[in-house]
């Protein structure tokens, strides 16, 4: 999914420029893997596709020499294609994963580095969750805007994925760890292996 | 001069036997928990979170290794010192309620002081308890009447009306939806920072962890910090004067 549609959501709900945009799809999207700088060549797009504009620039604010910030502001076209877009069906996203190609073209001596594999993901898959923002915290009571709990919900959601994928890992590695133990053995006994 | 943990596990192995064969469930676990910090603990179901809250707050020994409270070794406290320390010093967040169902929660939550002090004291410590959780109108209330997160709640108001050092939950977001959750992670955090204690808590959820000033997995009986992480205390930051508190 390319950060297009969220970054004329954001464009749509305020006005900004290339930097600030960046900051509120990390904000607003935490862990969703969209690279800051895919904000520019999304901006790029949508700026080809008329569905942003120029609205003005604001000069750098740490030099007075760096060059001023385009700000963008979105079309009536861009609104039109945002709101068409929010209509429209939801696909799944595909599975794809270099570690489940690898693991299913793999062969028994690999079991070792699969299983240093299958640990570094599980510790980057916990960097990622400890790199999260926390939603700020508030006082008990009051309802809550929905665009805040739209933000808890986008994030848990995100959140239960590293954790389906944390809980993968970590069973997977149990199995692998079994076999390549079996492997072993039986390489030592001088077993044919496949 | 580097702050003294309020809690600190060293290398600690503890096993179970079932039947003939003996269970590694803890191995070589070693993880610290200071004043002012939320340490978060997820494991799937059977990792041994429990195991590990319950060897934390000196309720199980373990096999081999060290469990200190303030510096203080486990192993070298005699009886009364433990139990002493396990009355007044660790509050353990049990969601299971009060024995009787006539009990009012003002009540329940002022019972572990009425050893020491007047019932009308007590209440009153009771009463700034659940005020302090947010869930004063639940006083008059009986347990069976309260929600999942006012029981939660309760449970943390009734482990802290002693003031403990440190504060132990095991799943405290057990049934929370996400709003509820967000609350109870929220006070977790903020008990630790504001009342300057140290609180430990283990969860199978995730997302539970965001609020966490430091976050471990639990698998295989090995505990896992994220990369750059030590399970002691090297992503958190030391404030000048105030003593710690994480980034973020």
């Amino acid at each position: 999914m390319s950060a297009k549609n969220a970054v004329l959501g954001l464009v749509i709900e305020r006005p900004g420029y290339g930097y600030d945009l960046a900051r509120r799809l990390q904000d607003r999207f935490g862990s969703s893997g969209f690279a800051p700088t895919g904000v520019y060549s999304a901006l790029d797009q949508l700026r080809s596709e008329a569905l942003v504009r120029s609205a003005g620039s604001r000069a750098g604010a740490t030099n007075e020499r760096a060059a001023p910030r385009t700000i963008y502001e979105a079309t009536p076209k861009g609104i039109d294609h945002f709101e068409e877009w929010m209509l429209g069906c939801s696909s799944l996203a595909p599975v794809r994963d270099e570690l489940y190609m690898k693991i299913a073209l793999s062969k028994p001596h690999n079991l070792s580095r699969l299983i240093e594999l299958a640990q570094a993901q599980e510790e980057d898959c916990l960097a990622r969750l400890a790199g999260l923002r926390r939603p700020a915290t508030r006082s008990r009571g009051g309802p809550r805007a929905w665009s805040e709990v739209a933000v808890l919900l986008v994030r848990d959601a995100e959140i239960k994925q590293l954790q389906a994928r944390v809980e993968w890992l970590q069973k997977a590695r149990a199995i692998m760890d079994k076999l390549n133990g079996a492997h072993a053995q039986g390489a030592a006994r001088g077993d044919r292996v496949a | 001069m580097s702050a003294q943990a309020r809690l600190s596990l060293e290398r600690v192995s503890k096993s179970y036997w079932r039947g003939p064969h003996e269970t590694a469930v803890l191995k070589e676990i070693s993880l610290s928990v200071y004043a002012g910090e939320c340490v978060a603990v997820w494991g799937q179901r059977g990792s041994g979170k429990t195991t590990l809250l319950k060897v934390a707050a000196g309720l199980e020994a373990p096999e081999s290794g060290v469990v200190s409270f303030k510096g203080r070794d486990l192993r070298r406290m005699s009886r009364a010192e433990l139990v002493r320390l396990l009355r007044g010093e660790i509050g353990w967040a049990r969601r299971t309620g009060p024995e009787s169902d006539e009990l009012e929660m003002l009540d329940y939550v002022a019972l572990p002081l009425l050893k020491q002090q007047t019932l009308r004291r007590a209440r009153r410590r009771s009463a700034a308890a659940l005020a302090r959780v947010g869930v004063t109108d639940c006083s008059k209330g009986r347990w069976e009447d309260l929600t999942d997160g006012e029981r939660t709640l309760v449970s943390i108001a009734h482990a802290m009306v002693r003031q403990p050092s440190l504060l132990v939950v095991d799943d405290p977001t057990a049934n929370l939806d996400v709003l509820q959750r967000e609350e109870v992670m929220g006070l977790l955090r903020s008990t630790a920072e504001h009342d300057w204690l140290g609180v430990l808590i283990t969860v199978p959820d995730m997302p539970s962890m965001v609020h966490a000033h430091r976050i471990g997995s639990l698998s295989d009986g090995r505990l896992l910090v994220p990369s750059g992480a030590s399970p002691e205390r090297d992503n958190v930051v030391e404030f000048p004067g105030r003593g710690r508190a994480a980034p973020g």
